[in-house]
């Protein structure tokens, strides 16, 4: 019963964040642009995220290897090394999104100078982070995101042609080069490299073995899942209200707009409040997950268990990436534009620490019995051609749209 | 040294011309105008939240901010560009609804919280997006 | 001599542990001596990463991570002192004793500075 109740748990937190800047800003991007066409990228996003998650849960609970130690013994130290550059810069990126959107977050709640807010989130995460047990910074921001549910109840208070909606998940393509670039965007905001990055180490850090692989399945299966229907709730709700009016979303604001106007004040702030709390976790997963990665690569002491005194090269390490995401977006360049930068390289980067991953995943000498399937081989590498297609369209893509700018 | 800088400077008019630096074609007021359609049109939805006294006067405040630099930033922009002589009426009528839109956000930033306010800048953003719908009607001589 | 090839593919790079389980490092190079060749030490540190990167980067990053020093940033790990080989190397000592994980070490002039020790 306490073993249900534990998956139960961690299903919900990655049910809470699963969201991101990147999600936020995309998905209601896509859906103002395209109404609900756009719907079909997302669930590929979110069925990809889920394969390449359980595979690195799988692969840590069975190796007791994270991502980035498997980056530098498959790739060695000099392909391993171009991965761990393409992958911290990506990380910088994200962390400075991050930090900006919950700045924009908090001014949106509260009368106070935007700058002051980009200082302020950094310190309130340092403490959040030294404060909280480790677990419960999961779990405490994980249940905040659980706001974000409204924006399901805005979707059903609404009332959209559902017919419309389903019709979404079947793929269409279009030569427009905008279409084409949010595919790309949709599906690398769900893929996010550093989600995937981060769970694998914390694995590690919570002691999985063989034994926790059935609970790294139903985080991975029904979490995500039921974060992919979240991630598409934004779309929906977004489709709604905004593409008949030609509402272009360049704002965070513009997120919770709908749910303003479906029930008022309250759904006003819950929206904002999950927004506040999917961002905050996301912007403490990015930068440990900068820190995982170089700490693991380099050979170095890592981990929040291992605590401040035991592993100081990873700590300061971390609270240098959260100090250069605070200079990032001091130097003013609008949050949302980082953000899209951050997606949009992040998918560039994945195929580099995809790879091995799926290599080791499919490797019996490291995983026995446990290595991938037919199925989860199949599914694998299905996913490694498309992430490589992506990763090669994504910037030409970029400066073909001007930024998504059309 | 001297034998390359005719071609050169003919090479820079060339640019210049093929640029249209300055010029505002049809299509691009057309963007234009629809972008300020848009603005407009989610001046009413924040500005119902307000009259409907159902929304928090920071969030109000914030987004008119917002929006209102992006209305005047359009604004600027049409009004800077040189327009082609035949778009030029729809362009200064753009540039008007464009300094009415920004206004009207301004009035939200002071006034987040009035109802009353509210009310009038909802009804007033309507017109002034139907006023931009029938630029965009008249340039591309479709229905919008 | 398959086994010994296996080895030093599934040695270099792997994490180093020590006797405490305390990580301190990874495997930059491996020594071989003799023929056939034989693994004779374990070679870690950051003095070792020019060596293990492509021709045209070697001077810059020889650059950056200064000359080889033995002892400071290139560290001999003899054989002997490896206990046994799984998901990481594991050492029969502690760190200090090897002139590992220096970075990391409490005593270390450096860690002492910071603001929570």
């Amino acid at each position: 019963m306490k073993g249900i109740l534990k998956i139960a748990l961690g299903i919900i937190a990655a049910l809470g964040g699963f969201l991101d800047i990147g999600d936020l800003v995309f998905n209601t991007q896509a859906g103002a642009l395209y109404r609900y066409d756009l719907l079909w990228a997302v669930a590929l996003g979110t069925f990809g995220i889920a394969i390449y998650a359980e595979m690195c849960g799988r692969v840590a609970a069975v190796t007791q290897r994270p991502v980035f130690d498997v980056i530098r013994m498959r790739l060695g130290f000099g392909p391993g090394l171009v991965a761990l550059i393409a992958s911290t810069l990506v990380n910088l990126l994200t962390v400075a999104a991050e930090l900006g959107g919950l700045a924009i977050i908090l001014t949106l709640l509260f009368d106070a100078p935007f700058s002051l807010f980009v200082v302020l989130a950094a310190i309130g995460i340092v403490i959040s982070v030294a404060l909280l047990p480790f677990g419960g910074i999961e779990r405490i921001f994980g249940y905040g995101g659980l706001m974000m549910l409204v924006f399901i109840a805005v979707a059903f208070h609404q009332g959209p042609d559902w017919g419309a909606v389903g019709k979404g998940f079947i793929p269409s393509f279009s030569g427009s080069p905008l279409y084409l670039y949010f595919v790309v965007g949709v599906f690398s905001a769900a893929l996010m490299p550093y989600e995937v990055h981060f769970y694998s180490s914390g694995a590690i850090e919570e002691g999985w073995t063989t034994k926790s692989l059935k609970e790294n399945r139903l985080n991975a299966a029904i979490g995500y899942a039921l974060g992919g229907v979240l991630a598409c709730a934004l779309v929906v709700v977004s489709g709604y209200l905004f593409h008949p009016l030609g509402v272009e979303p360049n704002d965070l604001g513009t997120v919770a707009l709908p749910a303003q106007g479906a029930f008022g004040e309250t759904g006003l702030l819950l929206a904002l409040g999950g927004m506040l709390f999917c961002v905050g976790g996301a912007a403490i997963d990015s930068s440990f997950s900068a820190s995982y990665n170089l700490a693991q690569f380099l050979g170095w002491e890592w981990g929040r268990y291992r605590g401040p005194k035991k592993a100081p090269r990873f700590t300061v390490s971390w609270l240098v990436f959260l100090f250069l995401g605070v200079l990032i977006v001091l130097t003013g360049i609008n949050p949302v534009d980082i953000t899209e930068y951050s997606v949009v390289f992040a998918v560039v980067a994945l195929p580099m620490t995809y790879l091995p991953i799926l290599m080791i995943a499919g490797d019996r000498s490291f995983m026995g019995e446990h290595a991938n399937g037919k199925v989860s081989a199949t599914l694998g590498w299905l996913y490694f051609a498309l992430i490589v297609v992506l990763a090669i369209v994504a910037i030409p893509l970029l400066l073909a749209t001007n930024g998504g700018g059309g | 040294m001297r034998r390359l800088v005719g071609p050169l400077v003919a090479c820079a008019v060339l640019a210049f011309a093929v640029s249209g630096c300055g010029d505002l074609s049809r299509g691009e007021l057309s963007r234009g105008v629809e972008s300020l359609g848009a603005i407009a049109a989610q001046g009413q939805l924040i500005a119902n939240g307000v009259a409907r006294d159902a929304t928090k006067s920071t969030y109000t405040r914030v987004m008119a901010k917002t929006m209102g630099d992006e209305a005047e930033h359009e604004a600027e922009k049409l009004a800077d560009a040189e327009p082609e002589e035949a778009v030029a009426p729809e362009r200064h009528a753009a540039v008007l609804v464009a300094e009415e839109i920004a206004d009207l956000y301004g009035q939200l930033q002071v006034f987040p919280g009035d109802e009353r306010h509210g009310a009038a800048v909802e009804k007033h953003m309507e017109e002034a997006k139907a006023k931009a719908d029938a630029i965009a009607e008249r340039l591309t001589g479709e229905e919008q | 001599m398959t086994d010994e090839v296996l080895v030093a593919h599934r040695l270099l790079d792997e994490q180093i542990v020590d006797s405490d389980g305390h990580r301190c490092g990874r495997v930059d190079d491996i020594e071989l001596t003799g023929s056939p060749p034989r693994i004779t030490a374990l070679l870690v540190g950051d003095g070792l990463y020019p060596r293990r990167l492509p021709k045209p980067f070697r001077r810059l990053a020889r650059r950056i991570s200064g000359p080889e020093v033995w002892g400071a940033n290139a560290l001999r790990i003899p054989w002997e002192e490896v206990d046994e080989l799984g998901a990481a190397v594991k050492l029969r000592k502690k760190a200090e004793e090897l002139g590992l994980g220096e970075g990391d070490n409490p005593d270390n002039w450096m860690v002492r500075r910071l603001p929570w020790n």
